[in-house]
């Protein structure tokens, strides 16, 4: 159950993260074209930069999944069968920890309770916590800079979720369609 | 205890950019200076939001385009027609296409992946050792760096001040002696060990090759004349290239179908994100230690030990040679320049481009070294040769590469003749 | 304790002597107790995330722009008025007033800031690669801005068209023509030779561009009174001195460009036409404090 809300959420993920790559395409292409037709528009370089953002963070979530990120894996392959595997259960486990890590690391920086105590009044919770996140602006693209950075959020409940399945259910390994 | 944990979670085969992210973690806790955890996923955010790195999932989808849409085939081909029957011709092959690709590409890491899964299969098939077939390409991606256009300096440009076109300009000598290098350390290879022999083409099959491989050649035209007419940037002709690629195996050579375009995409994104997802790992990283000012201490050593501007460059060239065991490319070169160039100019007289020059070429090598080389891990990961089979290969060519580094630290003119 | 102070010029720049001239007479007249690291050339960020570390504490000082500090609290905007100061001189005499001094008030609510004074980089000039012989032809031009608000305002009130691009990109857009006019100062356009690629320097000083000094909110909290003046009053003297210096140099700099061969040409506010009036329909409502700097700039002039 958990290996198959995992597995799917990474299809998911991977999913945008093209979605994502093809759009960047986009957005640089048209920024080509508008400028030589004299009529350059403002936010295009900064929306394309998010986008890439957000790609990378999906993808590298769901590499989790996949097992795919670029590790040194020589002592893995000097290893038996049986120690080949025990580490891999260590790796597992650290990435679990990672993930946890990121978690309490992300409610230090969002202070999701903290802003729902001042009753969601962004002025009165800075007063009280000298966190500005939920004020900081974005350059170009006058959105508020945390609807952006919550891609760090996603991605360490990805994180949480792949790596809790990998650590429950261990020895699988998905085929990654898209990793070569 | 720090060093000791980077090294037992990097050998554990934790992926790399989490060994990094969970090293500057366990750094900030030691150091005590909690409140650098309030940014820290902040900053790791940052470290992927520059307007250079968009050239990466540009420069990989690029190259998805070319093979996917049969350009890469067809321009071996093309190649082949000048050298295929000699003995290691192929071989030779590679590095020319990979200097033809180097003035279309600008980071070593999306070569090595784009010509990794264009070049080694074919040089197998052939009869080359896989081994010396992907230390070849691997090789031959540490041009793109180099021969313009060129990530690094890029980044170098904007830490050092300097113009950004003067910066490619110094590359061109340095890039062009480095493939020189890299073509005698292949026929000192040839001499040792016979390489397969291929065959000439008949005169209408060679007609065909060159005929076939036009199209491809719209490319490098379009990023130079695109930068040169002011039509685009470079990372915007990297758009451009990869818009016609997919028109030219589309519509010209009919390889790429609509319904695949999903699956190319997906691929750029994931490939990318290896490479852009250690650059925001190493981002944190750099951040806590320069917060830290370990650089800062090495640095002071550094210019207590000698007053020769050679002798400096050498001691850099050995510390940098360290430092891209552990750390490459973008993120050493981040680390690095602030730290290191004013001590280059100030007590030493060393010109900015023979520096800029000597330390990027210096911490491209670094993507081939292990135990942290992501060059090394593209190369293996898109050719399926194993890392340690590719490095007892590479030797030959690092060390060609490191003469070249000497060379450059002692002629200053050889960055700075052109500009 | 020993401060860190983070900015985005490189060490020889004249931002980057004044923070270690700061940190070098902390520690003096602190017997010691204090002391200051610089580091420049943004190694700890960019100014959007150093401003974010300000923040959180993690980075006790800044010398930042006060376009990244508009961003945030578009008060700072009046600042940008065009020709709010006619040269480098009287803008230094406009950071220098209290009703400049008075806008720092808000920061530690609005950006968990101390702003203890101003600085200035050179004033804002344009060139350009073809003939510049009135506003019009500027009208439809690509030209180079620094992304902010209030410089955006201006060349859209022109016709050009505003192109954000970050500084290392600057030289060769400007060589190949990505870019038709870029918005400068002088310092960088003698120091990284634009005018190689360009055909008209107009002399325009029509925006200042000042620097402010910051301590984080948080640090700030945590001091003695007895540092706290110590410190501010330490910091605005340093951040100051780089108003002479621009004072004294910016006339070097000009002078020089006037050799480069190039066409030269001194131009003012007239040159610009209802421009100036457009932009401040805009800003009146975004910076109130965008009224009493205009009368303050009159009375010192
Ligand atoms: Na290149
Ligand atoms: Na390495």
């Amino acid at each position: 159950m958990l290996y198959r809300a995992s597995h799917l959420w990474a299809r998911v993920e991977l999913v945008c993260a093209a979605a994502l790559a093809a759009s960047v395409t986009g957005l640089i292409l048209l920024n080509v074209v508008t400028r030589a037709a004299g009529n350059a528009i403002y936010w295009v370089d900064e929306a394309a930069i998010y986008a890439m953002v957000w790609m990378t963070f999906l993808a590298a979530s769901a590499a989790i999944h996949f097992r795919s990120a670029i590790a040194v894996t020589l002592v893995n392959e000097m290893l038996d069968g049986h120690g080949a595997r025990m580490l891999e259960r260590v790796v597992d486990l650290v990435l679990f920890i990672f993930a946890c890590l990121m978690v309490w690391i992300c409610l230090r920086w969002f202070m999701p309770l903290e802003l729902m105590r001042a009753g969601w009044d962004v002025k009165a919770f800075q007063g009280q916590t000298f966190n500005f996140i939920y004020a900081e602006p974005t350059n170009t693209l006058g959105l508020p800079k945390v609807w952006v950075w919550l891609v760090m959020p996603l991605f360490t409940l990805g994180a949480l979720l792949h790596s809790a399945a990998n650590l429950f259910y261990p020895g699988r390994h998905p085929e990654a369609e898209t990793a070569q | 205890m720090t060093p000791i944990l980077f090294l037992v979670l990097l050998f554990a085969s934790v992926p790399i950019a989490l060994v990094l992210a969970l090293t500057a973690l366990w750094y900030i806790y030691d150091s005590g200076n909690l409140v650098l955890y309030d940014s820290f996923a902040q900053q790791m955010f940052a470290g992927v939001e520059n307007y250079g790195l968009l050239a990466i999932p540009l420069f990989i989808l690029t190259g998805e385009l070319m093979n996917e849409g049969g350009m890469t085939q067809r321009l071996v081909r093309a190649a082949r027609v000048f050298v295929g029957g000699f003995r290691g011709g192929l071989a030779y092959i590679n590095l020319l296409a990979n200097m033809f690709m180097a003035a279309i590409i600008g980071s070593a890491a999306s070569q090595i992946a784009v010509m990794s899964r264009a070049m080694v299969p074919a040089m197998k098939e052939e009869g080359y050792d896989p081994g010396f077939a992907a230390a070849t390409t691997a090789a031959g991606g540490l041009l793109a760096p180099v021969i313009p256009p060129s990530m690094l300096f890029v980044i170098y440009g904007v830490l050092a001040q300097l113009p950004i076109g003067d910066l490619f300009i110094a590359g061109i000598i340095p890039g062009l002696i480095m493939a020189g290098s890299f073509f005698i350390v292949v026929a000192l290879i040839g001499l040792s060990q016979q390489f397969p022999k291929g065959d000439w083409m008949t005169m209408p099959q060679a007609l065909r090759a060159l005929r076939d491989a036009l199209p491809a050649f719209l490319i490098p035209l379009a990023i130079v004349g695109g930068i040169l007419f002011g039509i685009a940037t470079p990372t915007e002709s990297a758009a451009v290239a990869s818009l016609i690629a997919f028109g030219v195996g589309w519509l010209v050579y009919r390889e790429i179908h609509i319904r695949d375009l999903g699956a190319m995409f997906a691929r750029t994104a994931t490939n990318s994100s290896l490479v852009i997802f250690m650059i925001a790992a190493a981002n944190v990283f750099g951040w806590v230690v320069i917060y830290e000012e370990l650089p800062q201490k090495l640095a002071a050593f550094l210019s207590t030990v000698t007053s020769d501007p050679f002798t400096f460059l050498l001691i850099v060239n050995l510390c940098l040679l360290f430092v891209g065991m552990l750390i490459d490319g973008i993120a050493a070169l981040i680390l690095i320049t602030p730290i290191l160039l004013p001590i280059a100019m100030n007590s030493y007289g060393i010109s900015p481009y023979q520096f800029g020059v000597v330390i990027s070429l210096n911490l491209v090598l670094g993507l081939l070294t292990p135990p942290v080389g992501v060059g090394l891990y593209i190369a293996s990961a898109m050719s399926g040769v194993r890392p340690f089979t590719i490095f007892t290969a590479l030797w030959p060519f690092l060390l060609a590469v490191a003469v070249v580094l000497v060379m450059l630290s002692y002629f200053p003119i050889l960055s700075t003749a052109l500009i | 304790k020993e401060f860190r102070l983070g900015l985005i010029t490189p060490p020889p720049h004249t931002w980057t002597k004044a923070a270690e001239a700061f940190g070098a007479e902390l520690s003096e007249k602190s017997g010691g107790a204090h002391s200051v690291s610089v580091f420049p050339a943004r190694q700890l960020g960019n100014e959007a995330q150093m401003l974010q570390q300000l923040q959180t504490g993690a980075l006790d000082m800044a010398f930042m722009t006060v376009a990244e500090v508009s961003n945030r609290v578009p008060n700072m905007g009046a600042f940008y008025a065009p020709y709010l100061a006619k040269d480098i001189n009287h803008a230094s005499a406009i950071l220098r007033s209290d009703t400049a001094r008075g806008m720092l008030a808000v920061l530690p609510q609005e950006a968990g800031v101390v702003g203890v004074g101003y600085g200035s980089a050179g004033m804002r000039q344009i060139l350009s690669r073809g003939a510049v012989n009135s506003a019009a032809d500027l009208s439809g031009l690509k030209l180079r801005i620094t992304p902010f608000d209030p410089i955006l305002d201006f060349y859209n009130a022109l016709g050009a068209a505003p192109t954000p691009m970050p500084l290392p990109a600057v030289y060769d857009a400007l060589a190949n023509g990505q870019v038709d006019a870029i918005d400068m100062d002088v310092e960088l356009i003698n120091v990284l030779k634009y005018h190689e690629h360009a055909d008209t320097l107009l002399i325009s000083n029509h925006m200042m561009f000042p620097m402010v000094g910051l301590i984080s909110a948080r640090v700030y909290a945590g001091l003695s009174d007895a540092d706290k003046a110590m410190i501010s009053e330490l910091m605005a003297k340093h951040v100051d001195s780089t108003l002479d210096v621009y004072m004294a140099k910016e006339p070097e700099w000009t002078d020089a460009l006037t050799k480069v061969g190039k066409t030269f040409k001194r131009v003012d506010q007239d040159f610009f036409g209802d421009a100036i009036a457009q932009w401040e329909t805009i800003w009146a409502d975004k910076a109130p404090s965008l009224p009493e700097l205009r009368k303050t700039a009159a009375d010192l002039q």
